[in-house]
């Protein structure tokens, strides 16, 4: 039977699907019963969503467009 | 980017590959925002990340006769970007911090979680203010990862590379990644729990 901090560390090959079909049980055996441990498994699982969409960075036109002319100039000096 | 997307890649290749320099110019043009917000999103520097893209796409062109297009050009110019990022902060010789000064979630003496987790991070998703208060909290929040933890969680969650793809790059095995990216999550999950609970 695993402990909350069993299943956390165990989260990672559980949601890649890597776990071993015994270890995959008791870990659903202790979530069955843990109600805080599914709100953390929920919250983990967002995380990677939620930091994707706040790290979002834009390229700024001034910037496009000097990549552009340098590597015009690059190419056609060669 | 869609199948569509991928096949007008191709056509653009072919003919970037016979030497269509506005065929190459227009790959640029759709792969340049993604290549310059990871160089960006690693290094923490706008003029690194304008220096990054420009090395990375003139890189792509000098070995576009050596691309025989197994994978999506959009894959291969990402992973340029991820190697000329990941040399760029080698050089800068950025010091890692030990990893017990990662945040993480506190167990009672047998294992139970000791703080029951925000009940719910959606509640207020809606509102404009909250959401640009969270982006910031999440920005500091990766940006407080020892450095070997930012790279790997930003790699695989952010720009969707893969284990074995980090494992080569950083020069770390498969475990040593997935066990650093767990733990990298893990601080992260925990400041935007902590940004919630106070909201």
């Amino acid at each position: 039977m695993f402990n909350c901090k069993d299943s956390i560390d165990a989260l990672l090959p559980f949601l890649d699907g890597e776990m071993s079909a015994e270890d995959e049980a008791h870990l659903r055996e202790h979530l069955n019963g843990c109600p805080p441990c599914v709100e953390f498994v929920r919250s983990y699982r967002e995380t990677s969503g939620l930091c994707r969409k706040a790290l979002v960075k834009s390229m700024p036109p001034e910037v496009a467009g000097r990549l552009k002319a340098f590597l015009r100039n690059k190419i056609e000096s060669k | 980017m869609t199948q569509t997307s991928v096949e007008d890649d191709r056509e653009l290749l072919a003919r970037a590959q016979a030497g269509d320099m506005s065929a190459f110019e227009s790959l640029v043009g759709r792969h340049e925002e993604k290549v310059y917000g990871l160089a960006l999103r690693m290094t923490r520097s706008e003029a690194d990340a304008a220096e990054i893209a420009q090395d990375t796409f003139l890189s792509a062109y000098q070995h576009l006769s050596e691309f025989r297009g197994e994978a999506a050009f959009g894959s291969w110019v990402h992973r340029i970007a991820a190697n000329n990022a990941l040399m760029r902060l080698r050089r800068q010789k950025v010091v890692d911090i030990v990893s017990d000064e990662l945040d993480g979630p506190e167990f009672t003496d047998r294992g139970s979680l000791a703080e029951a987790p925000e009940s719910d991070w959606s509640k207020r998703a809606d509102d404009k203010i909250i959401e640009d208060e969270l982006g910031r909290a999440i920005q500091a929040a990766t940006d407080a990862l020892p450095e070997g933890y930012r790279e790997v969680f930003l790699l695989k969650d952010v720009e969707g590379l893969s284990y074995e793809e980090i494992s080569e790059m950083v020069g770390i095995s498969i475990p040593a990644v997935k066990s650093r990216l767990h733990r990298a999550r893990l601080a992260l999950r925990e400041a935007i729990d902590a940004f919630y609970k106070e909201v």
